[in-house]
């Protein structure tokens, strides 16, 4: 949605409510906010794997993916985490606080062709944060697709995001199965310990009829693809995202492309079976 | 066709009648660098159309500025004001591969979400070109599709035939500019031959060559090759090719406050920078000179041609001539040429 | 002199040696009068190696600009050395850089070349523009001889030589394992003409000629790159966080780009003149660095890359230290 025409200038958005996710150095804070013109909140449209470019006037910005579904309401959620100049000060926003948003942008995740098929997401850390949408997007039309299952691990229990949402999705109806797990032996933790590749072995889906996301460190991604491979899962079964350092999050800057491929428009969401021709995909 | 023939010593009052009009840009010496400027009748530097091969920096800055206002904001306010309207202008002296390379650079702009800034000023110059009768060493349009007198992306063309110009109109725009610089001009009978002879002299008189067309599938199957820690061994990292290349259009946005009024601009950028593609993180996709220079010929040679169709070069040459360890894009062609 | 013969020879003995990974000298260029670096790592590479008042580029920048990439597991950093040719002030900044720990003494292999100047690139191409078909060069006393397809011609050393070869104190090289060819006489005392004329100038006339050079500087960072002094693996001056110099290219910025460089380069700069030649706009950036170097040379007696035992210049305080210009 273009702010008088031009794709750079980006619309105000009122933080509406904003928590931390983790804290620690590179803390993860979600925010949610709200189009200030009235105009801008009834017609912005997106779909679950987009992404927009959120900053503050006199920082920057950040190109972050949209963590909330479309079917959710007329506000957006994105969760950061603090790494460097603009995520520096997008964490001092506070409710009442503006903040500039500019977008969607990207691809989406294919969940018109994903109808009548299971869906399995397999997250770690903030990788969750765009896997979200496609979960309360399944859940929101839950007779589309068959079975839902989240797989989710981070490396302490301190490190989990959305573990308010995660209590409410182990009891839905919507869910068919939620697994949650940690990397070390936890106090009080009584779900799974180990990594998730390992875990997800352990859940052992099967791949009949599913289609497989996953987002997170990319050591994690690595691994989470080879025992997909394993478990029998074809390549255009499987869908991750990418990431990539980006500027103008329109294709003209130049400097996101993997390969031939630009993240920003080509992407962020990929079939595994694109992302093996690209030998820079897993740089 | 609209053909007309300028004397030389009606120079003066051609290039006045040009800049009454409109803004008028033309290439002038600036130290050792010629580059394109808005022409004023107080300039120092004279102008010499004749002394030069090529600018030293290409026109690419009328459309493309090296650092441009986008918008202007307070951020106590959070007001954003939209940047002010530019005025029409015409280009003199571009030579023909300039032309066809912001014709390569519009696609980007144009791909899919248009980029008003650089569109805006697309729309608002025309482009006199200038036909080179005397090709400079490291030339190698013929190559690529051009031509010493190409009038693809010109809106006149303008040859020397020595003792006057030869002009020829291209586009409707063309022809609007010499009607309006009529007075100065006559009517051209013979000289549109002799300015043919004379491309086709400057045509053969091209030194070097490559044979392009099989480069971008070989590109697609030499990824993991050696050749390029050995094409990258020398390469500084610095921004020379980039920034003197007419096909480049990569650019970094920053925000720049001073109390509570700032400007975000951007500027070009180089994919040979070390941190051009640093993530907040520390990690760094192309963590090497050997990355970053082979992104950027596959760029220029292999992805541009899979979404665009067409080579990101247009031969000018300027890489070549600049590149202070002699990086030679001919060079690295032909080794990609013997690899397979 | 120095003969051709003798440095490629010395080249493939070189090479040829376990502890060596390669060897890194000139060879012709691909047009005109160009050179470019050329790495020597078998005999039959060694036959391109040339050495010629062509030879500008200043070999030592290559010592700091290869990445230490993290290595895959189990495999371990190759230790062999890098054999590196170079004239006067090259091996000065292979010194310099000796001292201040950017590389180590077994890192190293340097073969030095004794060099009675190298020929300035815009110069020659304003007296023969005919260069850029090809050309060939050599000392003759106090002349320079080049040699075009068409024909010889000859031109008085100082008409045709780079402005910090002109005032040149250290032609022979200062620190080598061997010294390939007859050590050359010094011929300057150091003082640089273009300085001396900027220092008589009043400021406000220096801030003019400043403000004219500096409005035409691309921010290429082609100075910096090619300087082996610049070696900082995050460079303050492309810092965002904070950000010290904005990154847009305006007369205010490059100024302060290149006089925070200057200062960085302080008890550092070799004077070997790199800086003045990459650059595309032509910024006399020789005459900002000499400077410099001219004030720490008067004022401490301290001349970079001279001594591999000295202790870096802004690292160390001498309580002899003249301090009566400081308040």
């Amino acid at each position: 949605m273009k702010n008088q025409g031009n794709p750079y200038i980006p619309h105000l958005a009122t933080v509406e409510d904003t928590w931390y996710e983790t804290y620690g150095d590179r803390a993860i804070k979600t925010f949610r906010v709200v189009f200030q013109e009235e105009e801008v909140k009834e017609a912005w449209e997106h779909k679950p794997g987009q992404c927009a470019m959120i900053g503050v006037l006199g920082v920057g910005e950040s190109m972050i993916s949209i963590s909330s579904s479309p079917t959710e309401g007329n506000f957006l959620r994105f969760s950061v985490m603090r790494m460097g100049k603009v995520t520096q000060a997008l964490h001092q926003l506070e409710p009442g606080d503006t903040m500039t948003v500019r977008g969607p942008y990207g691809n989406n995740f294919p969940l018109e062709e994903w109808k009548g098929k299971k869906i399995l997401t397999i997250g770690g850390g903030i990788g969750q944060a765009p896997l979200r949408p496609i979960v309360e997007y399944v859940r929101a039309n839950k007779s589309d697709y068959g079975d839902l299952t989240v797989l989710y691990g981070a490396r302490t229990s301190n490190d989990l995001c959305f573990k308010n949402e995660f209590d409410e999705l182990q009891k839905c109806q919507t869910v068919s199965s939620c697994h949650l797990s940690v990397d070390l032996e936890e106090e009080g933790w009584t779900h799974f310990v180990g990594f998730v590749p390992t875990m997800l072995m352990e859940v052992n889906p099967s791949p009949e009829n599913t289609i497989a996301i996953t987002c997170g460190p990319p050591i994690m991604i690595k691994f989470v693809l080879q025992n997909l491979k394993k478990l029998g899962f074809e390549d255009e079964q499987i869908y991750t995202t990418l990431e990539n350092r980006m500027k103008c999050g329109i294709g003209k800057c130049g400097r996101c492309n993997a390969g031939p491929l630009y993240v920003c428009k080509d992407g962020p969401v990929f079939s595994y079976a694109t992302l093996k021709e690209i030998p820079e995909a897993f740089a | 066709m609209t053909e007309k023939v300028l004397q030389k010593e009606n120079w003066s009052s051609f290039v006045q009648a040009l800049a009454d009009a409109r803004e008028l840009w033309l290439p002038v010496k600036e130290g050792p660098l010629h580059k394109f400027v808005p022409y004023s009748s107080e300039q120092e530097t004279p102008v010499d159309l004749e002394g030069y091969a090529n600018s030293s920096v290409p026109p690419k800055e009328a459309v493309f500025p090296q650092t441009e206002t986008m918008f202007r904001y307070q951020t106590g306010d959070q007001e954003i004001c939209p940047p002010e309207a530019i005025k029409e202008r015409v280009l003199l002296g571009v030579r023909p591969c300039d032309a066809r390379a912001m014709d390569l650079v519009d696609h980007v702009f144009q791909w899919d979400e248009d980029d008003t800034y650089y569109l805006d000023r697309r729309k608002k110059t025309a482009l006199l070109g200038l036909a080179c009768h005397e090709p400079f060493p490291n030339c190698f349009c013929t190559s690529l599709e051009g031509s010493p007198g190409s009038t693809q992306g010109l809106d006149v063309l303008m040859v020397d035939l020595g003792e006057s110009y030869y002009l020829r109109a291209v586009t409707d725009r063309g022809k609007k500019i010499l009607q309006s610089v009529e007075s100065s001009l006559e009517e051209a009978s013979e000289q549109g031959k002799q300015a043919e002879e004379i491309i086709k002299k400057a045509e053969g008189k091209i030194g070097r060559k490559v044979e392009a067309e099989d480069v971008p599938e070989k590109l697609a199957q030499l990824w993991e090759d050696p050749l390029w820690d050995r094409i990258s061994r020398a390469c500084l990292g610095c921004g020379t090719c980039t920034y003197l290349c007419p096909t480049c259009h990569c650019f970094d946005i920053q925000d720049e406050v001073e109390g509570y009024e700032g400007r975000r601009c951007r500027m070009w950028d180089s994919c040979m920078f070390g941190e051009y593609t640093l993530h907040a993180s520390g990690h760094n996709p192309r963590p090497s000179r050997r990355e970053r220079t082979r992104n950027r010929i596959n760029h220029k040679y292999h992805y541009f041609v899979r979404k665009f169709d067409k080579i990101a070069c247009v031969g000018c040459g300027r890489c070549i001539t600049s590149c202070p360890v002699n990086i030679d894009i001919l060079d690295i062609l032909s080794r990609v040429k013997e690899a397979l | 002199m120095v003969d051709q013969a003798v440095i490629r020879e010395k080249a493939k003995e070189i090479v040829s040696r376990e502890d060596v990974k390669h060897l890194v000298g000139w060879r012709k260029g691909t047009f005109g009068y160009r050179v470019s670096p050329h790495w020597v790592e078998t005999p039959e590479d060694a036959e391109k190696l040339i050495f010629s008042p062509l030879c500008s580029p200043n070999l030592t920048t290559y010592l700091t600009l290869e990445e230490k990439l993290p290595l895959p597991k189990g495999e371990e950093p190759d230790r062999r050395k890098t054999a590196l040719l170079v004239k006067g002030c090259d091996s000065r900044a292979a010194v310099q850089l000796l001292t201040e720990q950017g590389i180590e003494k077994e890192q190293v292999l340097i073969l030095g070349v004794p060099c009675r100047g190298v020929i300035d690139q815009r110069k020659l191409e304003e007296k023969f523009p005919e260069a850029l078909g090809g050309v060939e060069a050599e000392w003759d006393g106090d002349k320079i001889r080049l040699r075009f397809p068409e024909g010889e011609k000859e031109i008085a050393r100082e008409e045709l030589l780079a402005g910090n070869c002109l005032n040149c104190r250290y032609p022979n090289p200062v620190w080598a394992e061997e010294i390939l060819g007859d050590e050359v006489e010094p011929w300057s005392d150091g003082k640089a003409p273009g300085v001396e004329e900027l220092e008589k100038a009043s400021p406000d006339d220096r801030w003019a000629f400043w403000e004219k050079e500096f409005s035409r500087c691309l921010r290429c960072y082609s100075c910096r790159n090619v300087c082996p002094m610049c070696y900082c693996e995050d460079c303050i001056l492309d810092r965002l966080n904070p950000t010290w110099v904005y990154r847009s290219v305006n007369y205010s910025e490059n100024t302060a780009f290149h006089i925070a460089r200057a200062f960085h380069l302080v008890g550092r700069c070799v004077g070997c003149g790199e800086c003045e030649r990459v650059c595309p706009a032509g910024i006399p950036l020789g005459k900002l660095n000499q400077k410099m170097v001219e004030e720490v040379r008067d004022k401490y007696g301290f001349e970079a890359g001279t001594d591999p035992e000295s202790l870096p210049f802004q690292a160390s305080y001498d309580p002899q230290d003249q301090e009566d210009f400081i308040l």
